[in-house]
C-alpha cells in the first residue's frame, strides 16, 4: 500500500523517555513520524502540514487545552491526538474542549494509540457507517472487520512487536512500565479489531506449563501461549480428538486462571525484612503489622544463617521448628529440626484405613477404576463432591457412570454441585455423626437378615475375608465380647444402634436409613463410595473401619461394579495404579533427623506457648520453640487453631518465609524471600493414573525470586554445610531422570515399559547424562506435546477391580493386616491411637462422639437444650481455591465470593438474608462474612470454604476473609489428625461493612518495576 | 435460512464450576467486573419437619449464559453508531473502534451479555472466538468445560440433534430476540417458575 495514503504525524512530547517510548509504538506508522520536543518546534511543525499531531498538552509548561488552542490556530486542519495521565475526567474533558479529536490515556498507549489513529483516519468512512446503520434491523454489508484492512493488519503485526518490547510487564501491572502512570492489577484488554489476535497468528510457542497444586483434582493439562516469554493466553487439553474413554484432560477455573498468579503485581519482588526486627526479634508484637524493608539476597540469607546459628547455639537444635521445605536437607546436616506429624487431608483415613486393611484413598485404592464404575448399578457418595473437591474429569466419570445407567444416592449436609447434577436422591446428614448413620444401617441388616428368606448380608464374605464381626470371627488371641455384631445389638451396653438410635444424631429419618439399608444390600453391584471430608472429625478414628465394615457386610468389594473406599483427590472415580507414572529424581537422602521431637499439628501452637507437648501415651514433654521456619506451604493458615498461631508467631524469636505472595505465613514473619513458582523453573513432570505430563520452563524467574533449593544452598554454604551433599543434582538432571524413568503399562496388561526413547544426542543437546533406552515414544514428541495419555477403552486389559484376588481366594493373597484379612476387630488401630497419647477407642468401630460435633451443640442433650454454639460448621474445600493457593487472584475471587452458607431455617431466625454480613463466633475466634442463604444447606448446618487468607482485623480481632481455622479449634484427639468439619459456632448480623473480595487491594509490598523491561 | 452460528448448553451435566468463564477472561483479557460468559446458579425447593425429622424438596440447577448471537438481536436496534452488526454466519459483533460507549445495547440485551469497559469506556461481547474459529479452533469456553457441557454449530444442525428448547427459566421468552441457543434441560428445570425458583447468585454474575 503506498504511503502516501496514510496521514503524516507529528510527535509532540517533551521528555526524550516517553518520546522514544512511544516512537517505538508508532515506527511502523506508514505515513511517516516526525517529533517535536519543546513549545515552538510543535508549532512550527504543526503549521508546516502534519495531518495528525500526537501530544502530551500538559506538559509545555502551559494549560493543556490552551496549547491545543494555539495548535488549532496556527494548523486549523490538523488533526490532534492528545495524551492524558490515566483515570482523571478534568484532563479527558480538558483535551476535548480544546479540540482533540481523540484522547489515549498515556498507561494504555501502546494498544490503545495505534487503533485510534486508525479511528482518527477512517473517520469519514464511521461517519457514513453511522448514517447506513441507523435504521438497520441488521447489517449484512460488509464492515471493516471483514475489509481487508491494511491498518489492521498494521496493527496485529504491531501488537505482537510492542509485547515483546515490553515483556510481561504487559501482564503484570498494565503499560505502567511505559508511561509511568499508576500501577494497573490485572491484564489489560486486547482491543478486538477483528483481526486474528497473536495467539492464533502463529507467531509464539504453546508450551505445556505446570500446573502443581494440591488441588485434589484430577492433574489437568494446561498449555501456555508464549511470544518471547510473554504468556498471551493459556489453553488446556486440545492434545487428541475428546471422547468419554479417552478423554481430554481439561482443567478447572483455578487452572486457568494461573496467568494472574504466576504473573500478579502481588508477586514478592525482593527479600525483604520487617522494619523493627533485630537479632532476636525485636519488638515481636509487630508481627503482622510491621512495614517492610527491602533488603539484598546477601544481607537476608546472612541474616537467615546467622539467625539459624544463633537459636541453635542458644537453645539447641529442637528449638528450630521446620514447617516444610528442602531447608530440612541443610539443617538435617547441622544438627537437626523439629517437625510436625498428623495428617491433613486424609482425616483418619491415613492410618485407620491400611492398619483395617483397606487403602488410604491416594497410595493405595480400594476402589475399582473408571471403566468398572459404569457397571455399577447404585453409586452412593458419601461426604463427597468432586465437582468442587476433585476438579478437573472426575465428575465427567462419574457422569459415565450415570449415563450407563447408574443411581446416585448422595449423603451430605449439602446438595452439592456434583449431587446437582449426578443425584438421584440426596440424603442430608448433619457433619460428624455418618458414623451413627453406618451403625443404623449395619443395625437394619443384622436385624432384617435372613439368609434364606431375605439374605441382606453376604455371609460368605465375612466368613473368608474378614476377622472380628462376631464372636465366631475373632482374631487370634482377641476377647469374644469385643466383636461389632454384639456392639450392634447393644448385648453388653444395652443399647441397641437402631434405625431410631442413629436418627436421633444424625437427623436422618428412621425409615429413610432402613430404605437405604436395605436398597444397598439387595442392589447387586454397589458402589460404596466416600470423600475424605467425614474422617477429618474430632475422634473419627473408627469411621473408615465402619465404613469399610458396611462393605464387607454386603460383599460390595472386590467384584465389577462392586466396590467399597475412598475415592477422592486424584484418585476420584478412578482406582488403581498409576498405568503411566513417572521415574524417581535421582536425589539421594541426607539421612536421619537427628532430632526425633515430632510435634502433633494440634498442638504446634500450643507447644510454642506453653513450652511443652505430648510426646506419646501418658508422656508429655517440655519444649522450647523459638524458629518457624516456613519452607514452603502455608502452616499458620492451613492447620487449626489460627488465632493461636498468631500469638505463637509473635512469641518466638525468629520467623522466615519463602514464598510467592504475601501470604498469612509471609505476613507474621521477620524474613521473608521471594521464590519461583514452577513456570519460572526448569521443568516439572506430574501425571493420574492414565497420563503423564512434562511441563517445561515458562518464563525466566520474574523480579529477584529464586529457587527454593537456591536459598537452601546459600544457608548451607554460610553454615558450612557439603552443599554438594544438599543439593547433589540439577534441577535438570532431576526432571531428565524421572523421564527417562518413565514407565507405561503394556497394553496387553503383562508389565510395564519405558515410556521414552532416549539417545546420546538427545542427552547432549538436553545437558544431562544417562543411558540411552528404548522406549514407546520419543523424547522430542513427549517433549513437544508436553503429555503422554494411556489410550484406554472399555474391555481393555489395563482396568481394575480392587481387592479381586483376595475376594477369590484370601488365604493365597493376604492383606498387610494383622490377620491378613479386612479387620473389623482391629487391634493395631487401637495400639496406634492410644500410643498416640490423646485419647482412646476400642478395636472395633463403635461410635465415638466428636468433641464439637452435634451433640456438643447442646448444653441438654437430653431435653434437647441448645447452647451458646448451637451451629455446625464444617469447612468445604472452595472452588475459588485448592487450600489456599490462588485466594489472591482478582479473576477467582470475582467468580467465588467466599460466602458464608446458611440454611433459610436458620437464617430467618436471626434476620437474615443473602448478601448480609454476618459474624461467626466458634469457641476459639470470629470471622465475618457475606451469607448466603439456601435451601441447598441443611437446617442446622452451615459451612464456609478453607483457605482464604486471614486478614485479621486489629481492633475487633475479627478475620474478614473467613479463614476458618479461626473458627477451628486445635484439639487433639485419636490419632492427631485435624478434625476441621466439627466445629460449633453461633451466626449473627454484623453492623458493619464488607467491601467484595474482588474488590479488596492486592497485597503489593513493593510495586516496583521488573528488572526484565 | 442462511447459516446461524449457536451454542448448545447441556444444563444436565453443567456443576457450575465456571471454567468457561476462566477460559473467556483469559482468551478475551478480560478484567474484574466484565465477563462475556457468566453462570447463573437457580435454587428451590424448601424444607419442612416430619415426625420431627428435616425433609427437603430442594433443587438446584445452573446455566451458563453469553451472548446468544440472537437472530433478532436488540442490540443491533438500538446500536446509533453501527458498532454492532451481525456478520453471515450469524455472530453478532462490535466494533469497538466505532462504539462511543453509550450502553443503550447493554440495556436492551436480555440476557446481559454486553459489557461495559470502565477502562476503555466501550461495550464488548462474547464474538464467538470468531478469531479462534477462522483457524478451525472451537470458541474458548466450549473447549474449555470439564463437563462437556458445551457444544456449537449451525442452529438447524443442533436443533435437529438437541431439540428447540431456548428458554429455562430464567431465562426470557425466545420470541423476543430469536436467540441463537439449544439448551438440554435440567429436570429440575421443568419445575423452576417465577414463584418456585430464584437465580441465587446475582452478586456473583
Amino acid at each position: 500500500m503506498d504511503a502516501r495514503q496514510f496521514p503524516s504525524l507529528l510527535l509532540a512530547a517533551p521528555h526524550r523517555w516517553l518520546r522514544e517510548t512511544l516512537l517505538q509504538v508508532l515506527q511502523a506508522w506508514p505515513g511517516g513520524v516526525t517529533t517535536a520536543d519543546n513549545h515552538d518546534a510543535l508549532l512550527v511543525a504543526a503549521k508546516a502540514g502534519t495531518d495528525i499531531v500526537v501530544l502530551t498538552p500538559f506538559a509545555f509548561g502551559m494549560h493543556g487545552a490552551d496549547l491545543l488552542r494555539e495548535v488549532h490556530r496556527v494548523a486549523p486542519r490538523v488533526r490532534m491526538v492528545a495524551l492524558i495521565p490515566d483515570d482523571d475526567g478534568d484532563y479527558r474533558l480538558a483535551a476535548l474542549r480544546g479540540g482533540a479529536d481523540a484522547v489515549v490515556y498515556e498507561s494504555q498507549a501502546d494498544v490503545d494509540l495505534l487503533p485510534t489513529l486508525q479511528t482518527v483516519t477512517r473517520a469519514e468512512a464511521s461517519r457514513q457507517l453511522r448514517r447506513r446503520s441507523s435504521r438497520a434491523r441488521w447489517v449484512k454489508e460488509e464492515r471493516p472487520m471483514d475489509n481487508p484492512n491494511p491498518i489492521a493488519e498494521l496493527l496485529t503485526e504491531r501488537h505482537v512487536s510492542r509485547r515483546s518490547f515490553i515483556k510481561w510487564s504487559a501482564a503484570l501491572g498494565g503499560a505502567a512500565a511505559l508511561a509511568g502512570g499508576g500501577l494497573k492489577f490485572g491484564l489489560e484488554p486486547l482491543k478486538s479489531t477483528g483481526a486474528a489476535p497473536a495467539a492464533v497468528a502463529g507467531t509464539g510457542e504453546w508450551i505445556t506449563a505446570a500446573c502443581w497444586h494440591n488441588c485434589g483434582g484430577h492433574r489437568c493439562l494446561l498449555k501456555a501461549y508464549v511470544v518471547d516469554g510473554v504468556v498471551q493466553r493459556v489453553k488446556t487439553d486440545d492434545t487428541h480428538p475428546d471422547s468419554v474413554d479417552f478423554p481430554q484432560n481439561r482443567a478447572c477455573a483455578r487452572g486457568r486462571s494461573q496467568r494472574q498468579q504466576v504473573f500478579g503485581p502481588d508477586r514478592l519482588k525482593y527479600p525483604m525484612v520487617r522494619k523493627h526486627w533485630a537479632p532476636g526479634g525485636g519488638d515481636k508484637s509487630l508481627r503482622g503489622r510491621d512495614e517492610w524493608v527491602r533488603i539484598s539476597w546477601d544481607e537476608a540469607l546472612n541474616i537467615l544463617a546467622s539467625e539459624i546459628k544463633r537459636v541453635k547455639d542458644t537453645y539447641g537444635n529442637e528449638s528450630i521448628m521446620v514447617t516444610g521445605g528442602d531447608i530440612t536437607r541443610a539443617l538435617t546436616l547441622y544438627g537437626g529440626y523439629t517437625t510436625t506429624w498428623g495428617t491433613t487431608s486424609w482425616g483418619t483415613w491415613f492410618y485407620t484405613g491400611p492398619k483395617t486393611g483397606l487403602g488410604d484413598g491416594l497410595y493405595a485404592t480400594s476402589h475399582n477404576d473408571r471403566m468398572d464404575l459404569r457397571n455399577s448399578q447404585l453409586v452412593v457418595m458419601w461426604g463427597a463432591n468432586p465437582a468442587w473437591s476433585s476438579q478437573g474429569n472426575p465428575t465427567y466419570f462419574y457422569q459415565a457412570a450415570k449415563a450407563a445407567g447408574a443411581k446416585f444416592i448422595f449423603i451430605d449436609p449439602f446438595y452439592n454441585d456434583s449431587a446437582m447434577i449426578l443425584a438421584d436422591e440426596w440424603i442430608p446428614i448433619r457433619p460428624a455423626t455418618d458414623h451413627a448413620l453406618a451403625l443404623g444401617i449395619a443395625h437394619t441388616l443384622i436385624t432384617e437378615d435372613n439368609p434364606k428368606t431375605n439374605p441382606l448380608i453376604d455371609w460368605d464374605f465375612l466368613n473368608r475375608c474378614t476377622v472380628g464381626f462376631d464372636k465366631d470371627h475373632m482374631p487370634a488371641g482377641a476377647d469374644s465380647k469385643e466383636n461389632f455384631r454384639d456392639y450392634v445389638l447393644g448385648t453388653q451396653d444395652g443399647q441397641a444402634k437402631t434405625a431410631e438410635w442413629a436418627a436421633e444424631i444424625c437427623g436422618v429419618h428412621p425409615d429413610r436409613i432402613r430404605a437405604l439399608a436395605r436398597e444397598i444390600a439387595q442392589t447387586r453391584r454397589v458402589a460404596l463410595l466416600t470423600g475424605w471430608a467425614p474422617a477429618r472429625v474430632n475422634n473419627a478414628d473408627a469411621w473408615p473401619q465402619m465404613f469399610m465394615t458396611l462393605g464387607c457386610m454386603t460383599g460390595h468389594i472386590g467384584q465389577p461394579g462392586r466396590m467399597t473406599g475412598v475415592s477422592c483427590w486424584e484418585k476420584s472415580a478412578n482406582g488403581g495404579p498409576d498405568l503411566v507414572a513417572a521415574g524417581g529424581s535421582g536425589v539421594a537422602g541426607v539421612g536421619d533427623n537427628p532430632i526425633k521431637t515430632v510435634v502433633n499439628n494440634n498442638e504446634l501452637w500450643d507447644a510454642v506457648l506453653t513450652g511443652q507437648y505430648t510426646a506419646g501415651y501418658k508422656s508429655v514433654k517440655p519444649i522450647n520453640i523459638q524458629m518457624l521456619y516456613h519452607g514452603m506451604g502455608s502452616a499458620l493458615n492451613q492447620k487449626v487453631g489460627l488465632v493461636k498461631g498468631i500469638e505463637a508467631h509473635r512469641k518466638v524469636e525468629f520467623v522466615v518465609s519463602q514464598t510467592h505472595f504475601l501470604t498469612t505465613n509471609a505476613k507474621y514473619s521477620d524474613l521473608v524471600l521471594p521464590v519461583t513458582t514452577q513456570w519460572e523453573r526448569e521443568g516439572y513432570v506430574k501425571g493420574n493414573r492414565e497420563v503423564l505430563m512434562w511441563a517445561r520452563q515458562i518464563t525466566p524467574p520474574l523480579y529477584e525470586a529464586q529457587d527454593d533449593m537456591w536459598v537452601v544452598r546459600e544457608v548451607a554454604t554460610r553454615l558450612g554445610l557439603d552443599v554438594a551433599k544438599v543439593d547433589p543434582l540439577p534441577l535438570k538432571q532431576q526432571v531428565f531422570n524421572q523421564i527417562a524413568g518413565a514407565k507405561v503399562a503394556k497394553v496387553d496388561g503383562s508389565g510395564q515399559e519405558p515410556l521414552v526413547t532416549i539417545s546420546e544426542a538427545d542427552m547432549a543437546a538436553m545437558g544431562v547424562t544417562g543411558k540411552p533406552q528404548q522406549g514407546r515414544i520419543s523424547l522430542a514428541q513427549f517433549r513437544d506435546q508436553g503429555i503422554y495419555q494411556v489410550q484406554r477403552r472399555p474391555g481393555d486389559r489395563l482396568g481394575y477391580i480392587a481387592f479381586e484376588a483376595f475376594r477369590k481366594d484370601p488365604e493365597a493373597n493376604k492383606l498387610k493386616t494383622d490377620s491378613g484379612k479386612l479387620e473389623i476387630h482391629c487391634k493395631s488401630i487401637a495400639e496406634f491411637v492410644k500410643n498416640s497419647g490423646f485419647d482412646e477407642v476400642r478395636p472395633i468401630p463403635t461410635y465415638n462422639k466428636a468433641t464439637e460435633g452435634y451433640e456438643d451443640t447442646f448444653t441438654d442433650w437430653a431435653h434437647k437444650i441448645k447452647g451458646g454454639f448451637p451451629l455446625q460448621l464444617y469447612t468445604i474445600h472452595y472452588r475459588r481455591r485448592t487450600h489456599s493457593v490462588f485466594d489472591n487472584l482478582p479473576w477467582l475471587r470475582e467468580a467465588f465470593p467466599q460466602e458464608f452458607i446458611m440454611n433459610p431455617v436458620d437464617a430467618e431466625a436471626r434476620g437474615l438474608k443473602t448478601g448480609d454480613i454476618v459474624r461467626i463466633t466458634s469457641r476459639h475466634g470470629s470471622v465475618m462474612r457475606p451469607v448466603w442463604v439456601t435451601e441447598r444447606m441443611m437446617p442446622g448446618v452451615v459451612t464456609l470454604g478453607e483457605g482464604a487468607w486471614s486478614q485479621i482485623d486489629e481492633t475487633t480481632g475479627i478475620c474478614q476473609a473467613g479463614a476458618t481455622n479461626t473458627l477451628n479449634g486445635a484439639i487433639a484427639t485419636g490419632q492427631g489428625h485435624q478434625g476441621w468439619n466439627s466445629c460449633n459456632v453461633q451466626v449473627e448480623k454484623y453492623d458493619g461493612t464488607l467491601e467484595p473480595d474482588a474488590t479488596w487491594p492486592q497485597r503489593i509490598v513493593f510495586p516496583g518495576a521488573s528488572n526484565h523491561v | 435460512m442462511s447459516k446461524q452460528l449457536a451454542f448448545f448448553i447441556d444444563q444436565t451435566v453443567c456443576t457450575g464450576c465456571k471454567g468457561c468463564q476462566i477460559a473467556c477472561k483469559d482468551k478475551n483479557n478480560l478484567p474484574v467486573g466484565m465477563n462475556y460468559r457468566k453462570v447463573y446458579e437457580v435454587n428451590g425447593g424448601g424444607w419442612q419437619q416430619v415426625g420431627g425429622f428435616w425433609e427437603s424438596n430442594v433443587f438446584a440447577y445452573t446455566l451458563p449464559v453469553s451472548c446468544m448471537h440472537c437472530q433478532e438481536p436488540l442490540c443491533l436496534e438500538v446500536c446509533p453508531t453501527g458498532a454492532t452488526f451481525k456478520r453471515d454466519d450469524g455472530v453478532v459483533m462490535v466494533n469497538e473502534d466505532v462504539c462511543i460507549g453509550c450502553r443503550y445495547c447493554e440495556w436492551a440485551c436480555p440476557y446481559g451479555a454486553r459489557q461495559f469497559n470502565e477502562q476503555t469506556g466501550v461495550i464488548n461481547k462474547c464474538n464467538f472466538c470468531a478469531d479462534l474459529q477462522a483457524q478451525g479452533e472451537p470458541p474458548a469456553c466450549v473447549a474449555a468445560c470439564p463437563m462437556r457441557a458445551l457444544d456449537f454449530g449451525d442452529l438447524n444442525e443442533l436443533q435437529a440433534r438437541y431439540g428447540t428448547t431456548a428458554a429455562v427459566y430464567p431465562l426470557p421468552s425466545p420470541s423476543l430476540t430469536q436467540p441463537s441457543i439449544v439448551i438440554k434441560a435440567h429436570p429440575d428445570a421443568r419445575r423452576a417458575t417465577v414463584e418456585t425458583a430464584r437465580i441465587v447468585n446475582l452478586e456473583e454474575v
